[in-house]
């Protein structure tokens, strides 16, 4: 073995995407999913699609541009393309300073406040779901919080992304080592079961969520999810651009229910261009409530 | 199936030993232990040099996918890349698997504040009124300010400062500095170096002292300072090509070129792993995802803090403008350190590297009106001198 193959190596492997291509590749990413592209990430973009470009047997992006409007399995390559341009980094009780804040002071809140009503009906929105780790973590605090006395409630978890093998994946529930880096060992051992691909989620926290696919700049789709009390959003619309995150969050605020609480992640914020939710700022969390 | 590297305990002690056949006892113990991932050692039946090969491009691609796939600097550098991962791997150099490269857990530490109720300025002040910074340093810039100080002023300042001086006059004595004869004193120093010269070092080594208490899990320090070591090392190399820049305050500039991450990381734990696990799992380079995640980068802190501290403007700048050379007020000197971090990030492929490189434009590139060829001799360079000069800081 010789040193030589690799002195004719170079960094292309992939046609070029020309600033055409790439403006109006970007342009329809905008506007069918409301996610942003940033202009420096030509190169990225082009790494990144390439070797899909040679999969399908397309010689060129303007090729591509056009199988994603026209092809027949137009729908199911938007969902790898929003696969490969955004990451599905996530765990059980990520964030715990934020979830156990989250626990103390907004969902002891609206319980109690529900429980006095005498509506003991909780909606939680989960949007941008991933692989079902953060709406199942909500399942399993509601069942630590309530423990017995949960028969007494309906509970509904609407739990959404955009793509469909995340959500095939959150369905089935079986996770490995690498969701639970951030999940305390009594929980595993309490509310999943070991089983030869993993871990499975117990059914009575399984239960309590509903996935459905959902685009978030799908105006009418998100009218249709269940008014909630609490809504998590975490790490989504960091891949917004202003314009689009006023949209979602406009959407949030509609569908609240008033008294109700946004969660977004723990470095996002939606301080610059919405002011109609009251920020509350806690050691180790932040979140935004619907006054009223 | 056998095992190729030794599995830890939860003591620390060797759990198995490499070289364990791993039957199905011993792969329970392993899951029992928890290790989450075990090295095997390759089954000869399915691995050719070819594979290898293979193996080792997509890997050092990962690097490459944020650069312009047609710059003759990048073409090069990748070039040089494989040729040094695949002598790592030849010498036993086991390329890390994904689990390895992600970044640890922080869910106990906690931020300074949340994003956007607080700015980069706000870190900074937080900094500075926390820690003091060496006297030293203030004694040698005022001289540096002062018309009427003289060398002798300035070995007096700098030889006060034992340890400084100790680490000054290694440093000056070594190869990599390459003056003649030995130096015994700084005031000897002075006169082969320059006083300004010396007086750039003499601040870059007394800054290093300003960061402490960085936590462990968000960066291993050693790790941080070899690599604004090599930064440094390339820096001067670099400008050494160059005709008319002075060499030793690239090596300076080099030294604290990622100085801004170590305040973000001190204060804003948890942001930072928040930013690092987006870079590596988008393939975006660190620099953006930190301005994604807490929207605004390392450059920029970097030259708040260094304006508090009253740092000489021309350093200052290389800094700040270290990413973007060509907003600089001069922007060839910031193409220099932007070459030299990239350099330095494209050698530790083969050992420590976790984030995509950074890009650099052509108009950047065209700056320092060095030849592709110059890539080669730059790290040849920097691969003779770096360990040694390790010792005069480590």
């Amino acid at each position: 073995m010789t040193l030589s193959s690799i002195s004719s190596l170079t960094l292309r492997k992939t046609p070029r995407i020309s600033d055409a291509e790439f403006a109006d590749l970007r342009g329809f990413i905008y506007d069918v999913t409301g996610i942003d592209i940033p202009e420096r990430r030509q190169y990225l973009l082009e790494n990144r699609l390439g070797a899909r470009l040679a999969e399908l047997n397309l010689k060129s992006f303007a090729e591509y541009s056009s199988y994603l409007r026209r092809s027949p399995s137009k729908d199911k390559e938007l969902v790898y393309l929003c696969e490969k341009i955004t990451t599905n980094e996530t765990s059980f009780f990520r964030d715990s300073k934020q979830l156990d804040v989250f626990r103390d002071f907004v969902l002891k809140d609206v319980l109690e406040s529900l429980q006095q009503d005498g509506r003991k009906e909780l909606n939680i929105w989960s949007a941008g779901c991933s692989s079902g780790e953060e709406p199942y973590t909500l399942g399993i605090m509601l069942h630590e919080m309530l423990r017995m006395s949960i028969i007494g409630w309906r509970i509904r978890i609407s739990a959404n992304d955009i793509s469909t093998a995340m959500l095939n994946k959150a369905k089935d529930g079986v996770y490995n080592q690498y969701s639970f880096k951030t999940t305390p060992q009594e929980m595993i051992e309490k509310y999943f079961t070991k089983e030869p691909g993993g871990f499975k989620i117990h059914p009575k926290v399984q239960r309590l969520v509903s996935f459905a696919a959902l685009n978030l700049n799908d105006r009418m789709a998100l009218k249709r999810v269940p008014k909630s009390q609490i809504i998590f959003c975490r790490n989504v619309i960091i891949y917004f651009d202003e314009e689009m995150k006023k949209k979602v969050i406009n959407a949030f605020y509609d569908n609240l229910l008033p008294g109700g609480y946004l969660i977004l992640g723990h470095s996002e914020s939606i301080h610059k261009f919405s002011r109609v939710f009251k920020p509350i700022i806690k050691p180790g969390g932040m979140f935004y409530r619907k006054e009223g | 199936m056998v095992l190729a590297k030794d599995i830890k305990g939860a003591d620390g002690g060797v759990f198995l030993a490499a070289g364990t056949a791993l039957d199905d006892a011993a792969i329970a113990s392993i899951a029992a232990l928890g290790a989450p991932f075990a090295y095997i050692k390759p089954n000869p039946a399915f691995t050719s040099p070819e594979k290898d090969l293979q193996r080792i491009e997509s890997f050092v691609r990962y690097y490459f996918q944020y650069v312009d796939p047609d710059s003759p600097l990048f073409n090069e550098l990748f070039r040089l890349v494989m040729e040094r991962v695949f002598e790592a791997s030849q010498k036993g150099w086991a390329i890390p698997c994904e689990y390895e490269r992600q970044a640890k857990s922080v869910e106990h530490l906690h931020d300074l504040f949340f994003r956007d109720q607080g700015a980069s300025l706000d870190l900074v002040k937080h900094e500075t009124s926390l820690s003091s910074f060496p006297d030293t340093y203030f004694k040698i810039k005022e001289l540096l300010d002062s018309p009427a100080s003289t060398a002798a002023d300035m070995a007096k300042v700098v030889s006060a400062d034992v340890s400084l001086a100790a680490k000054l006059l290694r440093l000056v004595n070594s190869p990599f500095f390459g003056v003649a004869g030995r130096v015994d004193s700084i005031s000897h120093a002075i006169a082969l170096v320059g006083v300004s010269e010396l007086a750039t070092l003499a601040l870059g080594i007394s800054a290093i002292k300003f960061f402490k208490d960085i936590p462990p899990e968000l960066m291993d320090m050693e790790t941080f300072w070899k690599h604004s070591l090599r930064c440094a090392v390339f820096g001067k190399c670099v400008a050494s090509l160059l005709p008319g820049l002075t060499s030793e305050r690239f090596f300076t500039a080099g030294l604290l070129h990622d100085a801004g991450r170590l305040v973000m990381f001190k204060n804003l734990p948890y942001a930072s792993v928040q930013a690092m696990l987006y870079a590596r799992s988008s393939g975006a380079p660190l620099l953006e995802a930190e301005r994604e995640i807490l929207g605004f980068d390392h450059t920029e802190v970097a030259g708040l803090l260094l304006e508090e501290w009253n740092f000489p403007a021309e350093l200052r700048s290389i800094i700040a403008y270290h990413h973007d050379p060509l907003l600089s007020p001069a922007p060839r000197d910031a193409a220099v350190i932007q070459l030299a971090d990239i350099l330095a990030c494209g050698v530790e492929i083969s050992s420590t590297g976790m984030y995509s490189l950074p890009g650099m434009t052509q108009e950047a590139w065209n700056l320092l009106g060095l030849k592709t060829y110059d890539i080669d001799k730059l790290i040849r360079l920097h691969d003779k001198y770096f360990q040694e000069l390790t010792s005069v800081f480590f």
